[in-house]
């Protein structure tokens, strides 16, 4: 009973095989109550595969999973209740409106009281009550599959590639629905392959790479163990600061607009590489000191790093 | 079994298909307008008439009287050209397949043949054609056979050998009462046929299934609720189908059990043969595609649209074993015969067959992802 509370979710050697390919390997990991969770993976990693054998879409080769501490390829009825869930590019009945499609869940889900309303206003689909789900954008579509996965107010919200495909407003918007539930106490199981999306909602993030989960931890800690140096960023620099600066032993990436980023292993190189420049005479318009993101200790991890131009790497958002 | 989860997804169901304009086109209104049209032209087949031009180049009370039989036969609507005309090029520049011609002399002719009792008098009518034209073989057939009429009543005496016709219906039935039954029959397979291929295709293609295999649904659920608002469309389009048949073309079918026994089958038989047909091609286009491959040989050698009888012999023997034939025969048998024996065998063939596939879509379709 208490590992019930403490640990919804519990992934022991979780391995799936589509064929000769090997989609999930031999992955171990428990999930807290109350924590949001993240798998973090390119495409193909395994994400969706994991999530969707623990919400029972799909049949694991071997391995053990269990929900709320019952086996999930057994006990689907027991639990089914307690978790609500959005798939990867949410889609529903196109003819149906926003309300009845809400309708159509919580009746499945037999919540005869279920706040309709409140789901349409969290979604913020107001305007759209009456709408049906084939006149609806990608974004709108998005929302009303968070609401549909909160129709039965669910222990575990499983969200599969929740903002894939929305602006950056709407994304946004979508965080802070996320964030609101967080603060209700549920268990989020979050995949995605933003890393901002990541390091802003997780309290956990899994980087999973090639079917197999390469670190696990918060995502501060994970920057610190991984990625354990800064970036130095130079807007508009002059073009012999380049060369200064690789005489120094650096390796500077300079992209098409001027701006040059060294990866530093000391802070003190900072001042180094500062003092350096004016003393040579070359101007720059501004400067940017930061620790790596998530990006980075994703890159690194996974081995894109290699097939990605640095200055891209360390620059993408 | 879950009703309220059934009734969930009927009232999705139905309020999808009253918004779809082109399903309620396809499911209901096409095969009505198929009765429409087919029955229409069909309608007083056995009285059907024909225009036909005379030129009467005799201008006597006996080729007067001629023109005037074949106008009361009702067979032909007579119109008649001047007799200076040419009639060859009259029928090229008014685009007439057939004029008859009536030389000159008919008269002389036919004295010499009454009084005069010869054996031997004979006269030649002639008839301009077009033979690209496809009504004139009818025209002349039936020209043929009111000529062999009055050619015997010439003669004085009455045929040795001639027709006694018994029905073996009860009632003289129309081409319309044969045509409703494979109508109905058609109409159910091809919403069921396709109901189940979207239902399966379409909602799987786009990630629907997904979302409820992680819902209460279960597997029997999803397929009594497919079953239960297939079997309402049928329901639907049946009782639309023969209102319109009674109300336009007053017929008079047998309604009995057997056809919603006969409706129920072809419901079971087309949404097990759907499920199939989604297992095998699971992209919602080619599960479509595969179904029309399926679904227009049945329609055209099934017995819908013409009697199985009138194909070569090897696409008799194909016919029979087509599900739709035994459907269109057995409610045939039902409605317009009134034969329970024969009804009851057809029944039996398509309630194996609605068995065996039916378990077989069962088993092949599911809403969780890996055993499909």
């Amino acid at each position: 009973m208490t590992k019930e509370i403490e640990h919804v979710i519990e992934v022991e050697h979780l391995t799936k095989r589509y064929g000769a390919l090997l989609a999930v390997n031999d992955l171990s990991f428990t999930v807290r109550r109350g924590e949001v969770f993240a798998f973090l993976g390119a495409n193909g990693a395994g994400k969706t595969t994991t999530v969707e054998i623990i919400e029972t879409i799909r049949t694991p080769t071997s391995g053990k999973v269990c929900l709320f501490g019952l086996d999930v390829t057994k006990k689907k009825r027991e639990f089914i209740h307690r978790i609500g869930v959005l798939p990867q590019g949410f889609n529903s009945f196109d003819r149906i409106t926003v309300r009845e499609t809400l309708q159509y869940y919580a009746r499945l889900f037999g919540c005869r009281n279920a706040d309709l309303d409140g789901l349409i206003a969290l979604a913020d689909l107001k305007d759209k009550t009456h709408e049906q789900f084939h006149k609806l954008s990608g974004g709108l579509k998005q929302r009303l599959g968070i609401a549909v996965a909160l129709v039965n107010d669910p222990e575990v919200v499983f969200l599969d590639e929740p903002t894939t495909g929305l602006d950056p407003h709407a994304r946004r918007e979508v965080w802070a629905v996320l964030l609101d539930l967080k603060n209700k106490g549920k268990t989020i199981f979050l995949t995605t392959h933003y890393m901002e999306e990541a390091e802003f909602l997780a309290d956990r993030v899994a980087i999973l790479s090639k079917g197999r989960i390469v670190a696990l931890d918060s995502p501060g800690h994970l920057t610190e163990s991984h990625a354990n140096y800064l970036v130095l960023t130079l807007q508009a620099v002059e073009e012999r600061a380049s060369e200064i600066i690789r005489k120094m032993g650096f390796a500077p990436v300079q992209d098409n607009h001027r701006n040059i980023k060294v990866r530093l292993e000391r802070a003190d190189d900072v001042q180094k590489i500062l003092n350096a420049i004016q003393a040579s005479g070359a101007t720059f318009r501004g400067l940017d000191v930061r620790k790596p993101n998530l990006e980075e200790v994703f890159l690194s991890l996974t081995g894109e790093a290699g097939r990605e131009d640095h200055a891209g790497g360390w620059g993408a958002e | 079994m879950n009703l309220r989860v059934i009734g969930a997804n009927l009232v999705v169901d139905i309020k999808s298909f009253y918004r779809e304009k082109t399903a309620v086109f396809f499911r209901i209104a096409f095969p009505v307008i198929l009765i429409l049209v087919f029955g229409t032209i069909f309608m007083d087949k056995d009285d059907l008439s024909f225009d036909l031009c005379v030129q009467d180049l005799d201008q006597t009370k006996s080729s007067a009287q001629l023109v005037q039989t074949l106008t009361g036969s009702d067979r032909f609507k007579i119109t008649t050209i001047a007799p200076d005309l040419n009639a060859a090029q009259y029928a090229k520049d008014h685009k007439l397949n057939l004029i008859l011609g009536i030389p000159a002399g008919f008269e002389k002719s036919l004295m010499q043949k009454m009084i005069i009792a010869d054996p031997d008098a004979s006269f030649a009518l002639t008839v301009v054609y077009d033979p690209s034209a496809s009504a004139v073989t009818t025209k002349m057939q039936v020209l043929d056979a009111m000529l062999a009429v009055a050619n015997q009543k010439l003669s004085g005496k009455p045929p040795f050998l001639h027709l006694v016709k018994t029905s073996i219906l009860a009632k003289k039935y129309r081409f319309i009462e044969f045509f409703i039954p494979g109508i109905i029959a058609m109409a159910v397979m091809t919403s069921c046929l396709f109901g189940a291929v979207n239902v399966n295709a379409e909602l799987r293609q786009k990630g629907v299934l997904r979302k409820l295999a992680t819902t209460p649904i279960t597997h029997t659920d999803w397929i009594l609720s497919n079953i239960l608002y297939q079997f309402l469309l049928a329901a639907l389009a049946t009782v639309v189908i023969l209102l319109v048949s009674y109300a336009v073309f007053h017929v008079r079918l047998q309604i009995n059990a057997w056809l919603p026994v006969f409706v129920v089958l072809d419901v079971f038989a087309f949404v097990g043969f759907g499920m199939i047909l989604t297992r095998v091609a699971r992209e919602a286009e080619s599960a479509a595609a595969a179904a029309n491959a399926f679904m227009f040989p049945m329609m055209f050698l099934s017995g819908t649209f013409f009697p199985v009888e009138m194909m070569p012999g090897f696409l008799q023997k194909f016919a029979r074993i087509l599900p739709l034939y035994y459907v269109n025969e057995g409610l045939r048998a039902s409605m317009v015969s009134a034969d329970n024996t024969a009804a009851l065998g057809y029944a039996a063939v398509i309630g194996v067959f609605a068995a065996v596939v039916f378990v077989l879509g069962i088993m092949t379709t599911t809403l969780n992802e890996d055993r499909t």
